[in-house]
């Protein structure tokens, strides 16, 4: 059953790129293109930022990482907290498989550096038409249906052999 | 929006966009990589559909704004510093090198694994930020890791970004 006051995705869809683009519209937020929001990008210019002056380093920035600093992330974090608090559907949860989980971050940070972006800003350089947004949003489709069906397969397989035994 | 206090402004913004976002995304539950990975095991395409929406969303908002010279293509993503690493861009390479060159194949490869390690650890990095907020431990050695690779890519693997961008 869904939750009370659940927002459908379309909507979320909806508000989401209406807000990042309007965003550009409105606000010196370039360049470079398509940067009102990004996960990767963001955290790495607020990284940068952070290394740089504690550090006295110069791991490089955007330009707009230089001007302003992208709290983003941290807002998305405070964002979500707040809902979740709201509708009471905070739970914590103590951490399963935390070497497997810091990797995968680590891992998701590295290709987000090189290809510059996260999987919404991917979506958000295709909906620019943004060539190499659209080839990395192909690759990130083929991706999940690989890894997707190889485990379906894979769950298929262990509950015929466990009905073997 | 210049100087320090135009900065200040600017950090603001990008605090209100991620507000906003996290709230709306834990309210929908939306996932970037979720949606087709539902639809393939049980044919639920709503979140699919929020994936396509926003994509939608941003194609005619940038046609129709971009027409009033509003939105800005093809923007350096790093400017080219004096004795710093060269000028890269996601989407204005020289002419010459054609469509499918080295970042091509990169931005495609990228994608892929992306795709392949959200689905292993049940989510994008939008719904990792969110299940961590929600108080998921996993979730939260994600983001430690997330933050923490920063440093280590321009300490140890920069010279991937340079073979790529080179």
């Amino acid at each position: 059953m869904r939750p009370r006051a659940y927002l459908k995705p379309w909507i979320f869809g909806l508000a989401a790129g209406t807000l990042f683009v309007l965003a550009e519209a409105v606000l010196p937020i370039y360049p470079p293109s398509a940067y009102a929001f990004c996960l990767s990008c963001h955290v790495r210019d607020l990284v940068d930022n952070i290394v740089n002056a504690i550090a006295s380093t110069r791991f490089q920035t955007t330009e707009v990482g230089g001007r302003a600093l992208l709290l983003t992330s941290p807002g998305l974090l405070i964002g979500a907290f707040l809902a979740a608090r709201a509708h009471r559907e905070t739970k914590p949860r103590r951490a399963t498989r935390a070497l497997a989980f810091a990797l995968a971050g680590a891992a998701m940070m590295i290709m987000g550096i090189v290809i510059f972006g996260c999987p919404t800003r991917l979506a958000l350089r295709a909906g620019y038409g943004d060539v190499y947004g659209i080839a990395g949003l192909l690759g990130l489709f083929a991706g999940i249906t690989v890894t997707t069906l190889v485990s379906r397969r894979r769950a298929a397989r262990g509950a015929t052999k466990g009905e073997a035994r | 929006m210049s100087g320090p206090a135009g900065g200040a402004l600017l950090s603001l913004a990008f605090l209100a966009i991620g507000l906003a976002v996290g709230y709306m995304a834990q309210r929908s539950r939306m996932c970037f990589v979720a949606g087709l990975r539902d639809w393939i095991l049980v044919r639920d395409a709503e979140l699919l559909l929020g994936l396509f929406a926003f994509v939608a969303t941003v194609w005619l908002l940038c046609s129709v704004l971009g027409t009033l010279g509003l939105i800005h293509h093809g923007m350096p993503e790093f400017a080219a510093a004096p004795g710093g690493p060269r000028a890269a861009s996601s989407g204005a390479l020289p002419a010459a090198a054609g469509i499918f060159n080295r970042l091509f194949f990169t931005t495609l490869g990228g994608g892929f694994l992306m795709g392949a390690l959200s689905v292993a650890v049940g989510g994008c990095v939008l719904r990792q930020h969110v299940l961590f907020a929600q108080g998921d431990g996993n979730a939260g050695f994600y983001l430690l890791g997330f933050y923490a690779a920063v440093p280590v890519f321009y300490l140890a693997l920069s010279r991937l970004f340079a073979w790529v961008y080179g």
